[in-house]
């Protein structure tokens, strides 16, 4: 009696075994492009079995739990390596934006504004008293001003966008910090029991770490609870349990700084990875040596130009005055005197009308050759220049170039190498169509074999009451 | 290794990105002719390359510097051959009629000739080039020879030029220098030679006062005025030699410059574009395997 029941009752949790087993297949098909999902699979195991003399007889199958298959120790790896990539990407998107400033493949640029600046200065000594001379040394000092004050300005620009960046940047921080801190009370709460696994929102929460690591470079840990512990820079911590951690920019005027809650204390600094650090240290590192070499370019043509032209005299006989003026690549500009007129030019080194003179002109047209970039006269003994002005240019120019494409490669590098973790994940945790056909294809079998069973059963539940009657 | 469906789409599509980049790149070097279409392209290069074009930029325009001398020169020279011619001229008559023979009217259309020559030999001191004057020093709007005096038998010439000298920038640095002081060539009074102004003055006062004796007296230093002109004129070719050496030295140096940028700058059109063929073969490959592994599943064997 005892058996034939026993039959049924196998029956029924083998039915609702597959069954499940069935659905939890078809949520991993269905989960099969969910970013950051990670495949189930349906724990069983046989039940307790009977004590008979003829000893221990099965007593069918149950199901446990729903596991999700995944590597922790992956996740943090592609963690780290997200911030890595962020970094590069967020440095080479800023760079490439700076490296139009200073594209001259085109044969414009300050290359060609310094050649026509002293060309310029070269034709008036040949004819100190030209007009049409004076004037297009005029113009070409103004389009060489203008030229070294515009690249400036785009410098500024894309350090202002970069402040944009990181704005924004830290917004999505605390978003997905948010979004983190509620997963964790989530989790905690459904696993309380210490028998469910939250596998959706682990895998939830798991991409939201990732998403932050992109931004931001972070370390996080597991506690006992299961609730994520995250923290940034030296120990700043961004999620505790249910509790995140808002981050604040500073404001205007200068540029946007990170802040942590609190005092606030400023952590720029202590950022290394992500996006952040990428635009931190292209705005603050990068494209600042950019502006400080303009501006070194700026001060002493400026302060070389000035001194041979003040020494010499105009087409009137007078003492020259400032040529450039102020001195700065953010405000570089021809004394607007001079622009004016440009009799004002001092050509001659001879006191007194001699329209023929053009010593002081082919002087400061042969400040092309010499040496007045790379000196300090602040150092002890004093650091001598090294290079001339056409090279401090060419030398920026190639700068630029050298940063834009080691942050190419960088990035190139680390996407390969993020590819290849994901390509691991995707290969512990993805969902193979294929796998789950078979699995489903198994399942159905073993459904269909229980259903037989259960309706055998039934017959012999019947044939023997038959019996009786 | 377990493999996934969306494995095998990621690598297809991450190597598909990186295809088409590597063809967007040799297409727009086929495209621009060039292999460096940004700094980032070969920092190296296109430091050379901006070195290369601010070389080139400074080697046009020591060769319009050393055309514009040349021109300088080519004219100082026509105009000092045509001073010389006059002075010479000059010469004869005065030798001509300095014997008691020649009569008044004779001494006096010869006085007249040499007149004449004064007022060319002025109106060539005071050539001008470019709408300035040649041997005016620095003075270069300033006529530098006037004969002031109102007494019409002071033939003086005032030189109101001053020792400037024009100067050719040639090279870096290298400047040609061209006398310009007017004195130097036709008074040279400070270095003891000849004031041909002067002395055609004392000509002509000659002449016309038939002082065979002051004739006479011109006749040497007419000779040592043509040979302080000649001095002057023979200053001039080693400088114009020079001029055309550089010029020449520039006109083959360029080309190697704009070599040497080229081999930099320049695409391997050929090789660019085998390269583009390759990797169009490569591209399409991929696609055609993606298209052929994607689209099986085990799903489409099951009945």
């Amino acid at each position: 009696m005892t058996q034939v029941f026993g039959l049924l009752s196998i029956g029924a949790g083998a039915l609702m075994s597959q069954q499940r087993a069935i659905s939890v297949t078809g949520n991993n098909i269905a989960n099969v492009n969910t970013p950051g999902y990670s495949r189930q699979r349906l724990n069983m195991q046989t039940n307790l079995p009977m004590d008979t003399p003829e000893g221990l007889v099965g007593m069918g199958v149950q199901t446990t739990t729903v596991e999700r298959v995944y590597d922790r120790f992956l996740g943090v790896q592609i963690n780290n390596e997200s911030a890595n990539l962020g970094r590069w990407e967020a440095q080479k998107g800023s760079l490439d934006r700076v490296e139009v400033v200073f594209d001259e493949s085109g044969g414009y640029g300050l290359n060609q504004a310094l050649s026509n600046f002293w060309n310029s200065w070269q034709d008036l000594s040949m004819n100190p008293s030209g007009t049409i001379e004076r004037s297009v040394v005029a113009a070409k000092s103004q389009a060489l001003a203008d030229a070294i004050r515009q690249k400036y300005a785009d410098l500024e620009q894309a350090q202002a966008d970069i402040d944009a960046a990181v704005r924004s940047g830290v917004e999505d921080i605390n978003r997905l910090t948010a979004g983190i801190a509620d997963l964790n009370q989530k989790i905690a709460s459904m696993e309380s029991g210490g028998t469910v696994t939250a596998n959706d929102y682990r895998d939830s929460r798991d991409l939201a770490l990732k998403q932050l690591s992109e931004i931001i470079g972070i370390n996080s840990f597991e506690d006992s609870g299961g609730q994520v512990v995250v923290s940034v820079g030296s120990g700043r911590t961004l999620v505790e349990s249910g509790n995140n951690y808002a981050l604040t920019t500073t404001d205007p005027p200068g540029h946007a700084g990170i802040e942590w809650p609190g005092t606030p204390l400023p952590i720029s600094s202590e950022i290394t990875s992500g996006k952040m650090a990428g635009w931190l240290q292209t705005r603050d590192t990068k494209i600042a040596g950019y502006m400080s070499n303009l501006d070194d370019l700026a001060v002493n043509l400026a302060t070389e130009v000035n001194a041979l032209h003040v020494n010499g005299f105009d087409r009137n006989g007078v003492a020259g005055i400032d040529f450039f003026k102020p001195s700065g690549a953010a405000d570089m500009a021809v004394n607007p005197l001079i622009l004016a007129d440009p009799n004002l030019i001092a050509a001659a080194s001879v006191a007194g009308t001699v329209p023929g003179d053009a010593s002081n002109a082919a002087a400061i047209a042969d400040l092309r050759t010499a040496l007045t970039m790379g000196g300090d006269p602040d150092t002890n003994p004093i650091t001598l220049p090294t290079s001339t002005f056409d090279d401090a240019a060419n030398a920026l120019v190639s700068q630029v170039g050298h940063d834009v494409q080691e942050a190419t490669s960088y990035q190139s590098h680390q996407a390969d190498m993020l590819a290849y973790l994901d390509n691991f994940r995707e290969s512990v945790s993805g969902v193979n169509l294929d796998e789950e056909m078979v699995n489903l294809v198994k399942y159905q079998a073993a459904y269909n074999a229980a259903a037989k069973m259960i309706s055998m059963g039934d017959e012999m539940l019947n044939s023997l009451m038959n019996m009786v009657r | 290794m377990r493999i996934t469906q969306n494995m095998t789409s990621n690598i297809f599509v991450r190597n598909l990105q990186k295809q088409a980049e590597a063809m967007l790149q040799r297409q727009e070097q086929l495209a621009s002719q060039k292999r460096i279409n940004r700094p980032s392209d070969d920092p190296g290069g296109m430091a050379r390359v901006l070195d290369g074009r601010s070389t080139v930029a400074a080697i046009d325009q020591y060769v319009e510097n050393i055309k514009q001398g040349k021109t300088r020169l080519e004219i100082t020279e026509a105009t000092l051959k045509q001073v010389d011619d006059l002075v010479q001229q000059a010469g004869e008559l005065a030798e001509a009629n300095s014997g008691a023979e020649i009569t008044a009217s004779q001494r006096q259309l010869a006085a007249e000739n040499i007149k004449d020559i004064y007022d060319q030999v002025m109106q060539l001191a005071n050539s001008r080039f470019g709408g300035r004057y040649m041997f005016a020093g620095y003075q270069t709007d300033t006529a530098p020879f006037t004969r002031e005096a109102v007494d019409p038998d002071d033939y003086t010439a005032t030189y109101n030029g001053d020792t400037g000298s024009f100067q050719i920038p040639i090279a870096d640095n290298v400047k040609v220098s061209v006398d310009a002081n007017g004195e130097n060539y036709f008074q040279d009074a400070a270095a003891g030679g000849v004031d041909i102004f002067k002395q055609l003055g004392d000509l002509i006062n000659g002449l016309e006062d038939g002082d065979t004796a002051a004739i006479r007296a011109t006749v040497d230093p007419l000779e040592a005025a043509h040979v302080q002109i000649m001095n002057k004129r023979s200053e001039g070719s080693p400088k114009l030699y020079r001029l055309e050496a550089s010029e020449q030295y520039w006109n083959n140096f360029k080309p190697k410059i704009q070599e040497a940028m080229g081999r930099d700058e320049d695409a391997d059109i050929t090789r660019v574009a085998v390269e583009l063929n390759n990797l169009k073969t490569a591209y399409e490959t991929s696609m055609a395997a993606a298209a052929k592994i994607i689209q099986r599943g085990l799903v489409d064997f099951l009945g």
